[in-house]
């Protein structure tokens, strides 16, 4: 680089300045490099023809040479270049977490090209791509690179995806939980509009884990491995993530609004029908997974039916009390304890 | 136990000077939805922490009335009560509204502001504990409000003017109180207490951040 800037200064030295502006080129030139040329020594005026027209030709290039210099300085702007043709290298590994940097600098530059998609775009197409080799491969890094081929990439792009099997198994969930929230949210929409009627909490609560479990029925011969895959210790704090964020959108458009240890209790147990579910479902052979179905009301109506032992259970304990009070009030009555002496 | 109740009864007629005030805290719209991850756990965190706190303040006037119901302040602090409840419904809306959760020690915080009213009818040092407290929440509610500043004042407008409204009725309070606070200059260990308190609220409002 820096023996590049030489280079050029040197083309420039023996060179009048008046020449550049004459011709008009716009050259992009660093104050660093302007300065270096007002350093390097003697401007000599010989010029003959040649030379000028060589001096020309050098400037041309320096001009483009200069363009493309100041695209090169930030790295992370190279990667989104050399990102569309993935040939896997080490620095895709590297820029998968500057993703988050490429996207916003890809809106500053959007002006360098409309065609560049950033890591994570591409990532999420390859693994939804790949969706489609799982009941072949499994959930394996073998259909991310089946899905990669079709998607005309090398299936060396494997390597972008650090998690490898992991990554296809949680872009899944987190894919199923987005579609389940738009569903949620447009049957909220009806509901506001008065479209349709609001269901009670129950039937509520009972569609919504219907709706999702049924997003699994084309991959549910191979989910008992993507299970699995989520139980691995390094998964679990990004599954769990998954998991509390779609408890917590159902009971949110379920409609609840407790700010207090209700909160914990149902979304407590709301995940915890929702995983004894999925696990009946995994080895439910019956058709078109009723006994699932079934399973799944029985398990919302025992909910249902233990808060409402708890309320009653409440009111009996403050009537008692109450009824004991009142009993000791009496008594201290009868015995004159009450009394002022 | 008496000068106590008494200094119960300036607190709180001190407070009644800025029921006004209070009042219009509770007319404000909610806060605009929150752009990205970074800034909605920002707000998370602080919504829960003030949430908490007026939970707590909540149980405190609880365990105050369960003591002194039935004597002469009790009417005054219930109504101090009727106005912390309203501000406590207000949290509620702002929480379910934003699907912000609340902290896991609710439980915990009703028991302790249950017993900490209780005991602060009784003990001796009660201007100075309150002192300590309203300081403690006074920088706690500062730290919060430069916090939104720097980020973008526009955006938080209502959320700001509840936290200013609080603050400056805090240190209205603050400057009466102090002159109480002499009072209880004279009780042994106040120095101690009041870090121990200062210190306990910090770690609180640590702790309710997280959890």
């Amino acid at each position: 680089m820096i023996f590049g800037i030489k280079e050029k200064s040197i083309i420039l030295t023996n060179f009048d300045v008046l020449f550049a502006i004459a011709t008009n080129i716009h050259v992009r030139l660093k104050t660093g490099f302007v300065l270096q040329v007002a350093v390097q020594g003697t401007v000599s005026l010989q010029c003959s023809n040649v030379r000028r027209g060589f001096h020309r030709a050098a400037l041309l290039r320096l001009a483009s040479d200069s363009k493309s210099d100041t695209s090169v300085p930030p790295p992370s702007y190279h990667e989104v270049h050399t990102a569309g043709e993935s040939s896997s290298s080490s620095a895709q590994g590297e820029s998968s977490e500057d993703a988050q940097p490429n996207t916003s600098f890809q809106d500053q530059s959007g002006e360098h090209g409309e065609d560049y998609e950033t890591e994570e775009q591409l990532q999420a197409r390859i693994l939804t791509a790949a969706l489609e080799f799982v009941p072949q491969h499994g959930w394996t890094v073998e259909a991310i690179a089946a899905a990669a081929e079709t998607l005309g990439l090398s299936s060396a792009s494997t390597g972008m995806f650090n998690n490898g099997a992991g990554d296809l198994v949680l872009h899944f969930v987190a894919q199923c939980n987005a579609q389940l929230a738009e569903t949620l949210a447009e049957q909220n929409n009806q509901v506001q509009l008065g479209q349709a009627e609001a269901k009670k909490t129950a039937e509520f609560l009972k569609d919504a884990v219907e709706t999702r479990l049924r997003m699994l029925i084309p991959y549910i011969d191979t989910w008992p491995q993507a299970m699995s895959i989520l139980l691995l210790p390094h998964n679990i704090p990004d599954s769990l993530k998954h998991l509390s964020t779609m408890v917590d959108d159902i009971w949110y458009y379920a409609g609840d609004r407790s700010t207090d240890v209700n909160w914990y209790t149902r979304r407590a147990a709301l995940t915890g029908i929702y995983n004894t579910t999925e696990l009946v479902m995994v080895q439910d052979s019956s058709p078109d997974f009723e006994e699932t179905w079934a399973f799944l009301d029985n398990r919302i109506k025992d909910v249902v039916n233990m808060a409402n032992t708890a309320k009653q259970v409440q009111a009996t304990g403050e009537a008692v009390v109450q009824g004991l009070m009142g009993a000791a009030i009496t008594l201290k009555n009868l015995t004159g304890m009450n009394q002022r002496r | 136990m008496q000068r106590a109740a008494k200094c119960a009864l300036r607190l709180d007629l001190s407070r009644a000077f800025c029921l006004e005030v209070n009042v219009n805290v509770c007319m404000l719209k909610s806060l605009p939805p929150p752009r990205d991850e970074e800034e909605k756990a920002m707000l998370d965190s602080m919504l829960r922490v003030d949430h908490a706190g007026e939970y707590g303040a909540n149980r405190i006037y609880a365990g105050q009335m369960a003591v002194l119901g039935r004597t002469r302040t009790g009417p005054l602090i219930q109504y101090m009560w009727d106005q912390e409840k309203m501000h406590l419904e207000k949290f509620n809306e702002i929480l379910g509204e934003h699907r912000v959760r609340p902290t896991l020690l609710l439980p915990l915080w009703n028991i302790a502001g249950f017993a900490l009213g209780m005991i602060l009818t009784r003990i001796e040092g009660t201007m100075s504990c309150t002192v300590a407290v309203e300081e403690s929440i006074s920088e706690h509610y500062n730290s919060q409000i430069q916090t939104l500043m720097e980020a973008e004042p526009e955006r938080y407008t209502e959320l700001l003017q509840v936290m200013l409204l609080k603050n400056f009725v805090m240190m209205k309070k603050k400057n009466r109180d102090t002159g109480l606070e002499h009072d209880a200059e004279s009780v042994p260990g106040y120095l101690l207490l009041k870090t121990v308190i200062q210190v306990d609220c910090k770690a609180a409002i640590y702790i309710l951040q997280r959890i």
